[in-house]
């Protein structure tokens, strides 16, 4: 039999029952659109946080107070005492600075206060930075001045406000030289940064910059900081740099710990690498997961066209007796339920596609509706998996009442009531 | 043409041996109109059966023009019933929902048979059956006569040396079923070798010979004396 005559048996077939070839075939569509959906999810939050992540700089490295001895962690309260911790001071960050792989380090601390001016009253966040701080984001002014060495020095109430918080604030007006409240103390306005966008999750535009012996001093009593951001400088030195910033606080803490055990340390160094590989990590698996759920529906598809398959089966009996008796072989028939088993799945692969692609493009839409910047992304081996798969779910499960037709005997088929 | 010797067909149904079959042997020769009668249960439908290749028979030999059936695989067997062998059944076995010439078709596209010359050998086994003005009807669309000859049509579409019709007139009036004899008659003069599975007398006269079957033995094997022609007009 030829090919083309068996694709057109197969057709007529599925088109002699559209309802039930159609129900079949949603199974399929469910199960391809959740796959492709949960992968495209999967690799757009994978996108989105190495995105935030890559955007401090690839040679970026953290410290921050605590230590990394995993048998004393407590959960929450561990992630209260962190912020307890007082040991990290600004004079870590200038010790560090002197180490040969560091390029710059910057102390930084931040709080949330109301901020007024004339009659508006925000709550608004504002970070205690040296200029370092401000050097490593290259942030700059669009208008007024940066911070300086000597407004940290002496303490100077000055502000240098973000992108939209000028906005909330101002509106059109020009804020150099006026005067905010933060916390009841008044600051005087001396720029506006330019519009930066979001790293590490956090909009760097809601922002106001303060020295931050300001922000310890007058605004949170306190004479340590919350961390400190350094960089290394090259990507190449970024673990030396890491080794060097260990030994440098050891010294000035006090810590004797030559064997390097870091559960000894009152501190944790983290390169920006580490936690992208680590939460790459972490979104893989969640992907994985996702998938396999999806993956799931699939697989209940597959197993609905098997169902269907042996129905339509069991329903032609006597069209199979027939095809035999005129002439059919067992490879014509199992060629024949194969195909019609196989356009089910493929065509539902291909439905499946295209509602999984509106699917995840809806997805896109809710998230971006919430302020996230999301990136919509379908890959193509998503796609070409999916298709696969639903090819293969169309043969393996088309295989059972395929060959449960192309064995029936020509007569006791002709003779099936 | 056809050749068997000690024929022999039992079924297990339900633990309880049942024998169709018992010891048959005959031959029949090319150009032959051949009525197998009996009661029911006499196992003339499975003698037919086996006969067009359709089932094995549990002993015995069986030769179809000189090919022994058990020397034949199953697929060897559906190509011979494809391209020497046509079935016209009580039933009509027509595809529902299939157009009449997708119906008369069907044995070609299982003997590779270019689409072009598919559609002209159909058209002209249509012809022959008196149906070319019904071409794009669906069976139930169809007199109950009319799908038998479009089940007709489907049988000797692919030139066939021998047709099995199974109590072809069963389920039609009396005057279809005289216009269904015509046809089968008129098949045989054309030179088609014609075996029909029949209980009524009346039908059965219109063939050259008559096999009687009675628990599956042949009881007697003689020429019809006074055989009956369709065009003759009914009388019963």
């Amino acid at each position: 039999m030829k090919f083309l005559n068996s694709l057109q048996t197969a057709i007529n077939g599925l088109k002699a029952n559209k309802t039930r070839s159609a129900l079949t075939m949603l199974g399929i569509i469910i199960g391809i659109a959740s796959v492709i959906i949960m992968m495209s999810l999967g690799q757009g939050a994978q996108n989105l946080i190495i995105g935030q992540i890559i955007s401090t700089g690839s040679n970026t490295i953290f410290i921050e107070p605590g230590s990394l001895d995993k048998t004393k962690s407590r959960g929450m309260m561990d992630m209260m005492e962190k912020f307890e911790i007082q040991t990290l001071k600004i004079k870590d960050a200038e010790a560090i600075q002197k180490d040969p792989n560091v390029e710059i380090a910057a102390p930084l601390t931040f709080g949330v206060s109301r901020v007024v001016y004339q009659s508006i009253d925000k709550r608004i966040t504002y970070m205690g930075v040296t200029p370092n701080a401000l050097e490593i984001n290259n942030t700059y002014s669009v208008s007024g001045r940066l911070l300086t060495d000597t407004d940290v020095k002496i303490t100077a109430r000055v502000a240098v406000l973000g992108h939209k918080v000028k906005q909330d604030l101002f509106g059109d007006e020009d804020p150099l030289g006026k005067t905010i409240r933060i916390k009841k103390i008044n600051f005087k306005i001396i720029g506006v940064a330019q519009e930066q966008g979001t790293q590490m999750f956090q909009n760097l535009d809601e922002n106001i910059y303060i020295p931050i012996t300001t922000a310890q001093k007058l605004l949170l009593g306190i004479s340590h900081v919350r961390w400190i951001t350094a960089k290394a400088i090259n990507e190449e030195k970024v673990d030396e740099a890491v080794e060097g910033i260990r030994l440098i606080l050891r010294e000035t803490h006090n810590i004797y710990n030559p064997e390097g055990n870091l559960g000894k340390d009152d501190f944790k160094v983290m390169s920006q690498k580490e936690t992208a590989e680590m939460l790459t990590i972490i979104t893989n698996v969640l992907t994985i997961f996702l998938s396999s759920v999806a993956a799931i529906a699939l697989l209940v598809g597959g197993i609905g066209i098997m169902n269907i398959m042996l129905v339509s089966v069991t329903e032609r009996t006597r069209e199979i007796g027939l095809r035999k008796a005129v002439g059919a072989r067992k490879k014509d028939i199992l060629e024949q339920f194969l195909i019609e088993a196989v356009i089910l799945t493929v065509m539902g692969g291909l439905i499946g596609t295209i509602v999984g692609i509106i699917g995840s493009y809806l997805g896109c839409l809710i998230i971006k509706s919430v302020g996230i910047d999301w990136v919509f992304f379908i890959s193509l081996p998503s796609i070409a998996l999916a298709f696969g798969v639903a090819a293969i779910t169309g043969l393996i499960f088309g295989i059972v009442p395929a060959r449960k037709a192309a064995n029936l005997s020509p007569i006791e088929a002709l003779r099936y009531e | 043409m056809i050749e068997a010797h000690n024929l022999k067909k039992e079924y297990k149904m339900d633990g309880v041996k049942t024998i169709a079959l018992n010891r048959v042997s005959f031959g029949i020769k090319e150009g032959e109109f051949v009525t197998i009668m009996g009661p029911s249960g006499s196992g003339k439908s499975t003698l037919m059966h086996i006969m067009g290749f359709l089932d094995r028979p549990s002993s015995g030999t069986y030769k179809f023009r000189d090919k022994n059936m058990s020397d034949l695989s199953n697929d060897e067997l559906a190509r011979l019933r494809n391209k020497k062998m046509g079935f016209v059944f009580q039933t009509f076995n027509l595809l529902a929902r299939t157009t009449v010439l997708e119906n008369v078709k069907l044995p070609l596209i299982y003997s590779g048979i270019s689409m072009q010359k598919e559609k002209e050998m159909a058209l002209k086994a249509l012809e022959s059956v008196g149906l070319s003005h019904r071409l794009e009807h669906l069976p139930n669309q169809l007199s109950g006569g009319e799908q038998q000859r479009v089940a007709i049509a489907r049988a000797i579409v692919n030139h066939p040396s021998i047709i099995f019709a199974d109590e072809p007139t069963g389920n039609l009036d009396s005057k279809s079923g005289q216009q269904i004899m015509g046809v089968l008659q008129n098949l045989n003069d054309q030179g088609h070798t014609i075996i029909l599975v029949t209980h009524e007398k009346y039908t059965s006269e219109m063939a050259k010979r008559i096999i009687y079957l009675q628990d599956g033995k042949i009881t007697s094997d003689e020429k019809v004396a006074h055989r009956r022609f369709a065009t003759d007009g009914f009388t019963k």
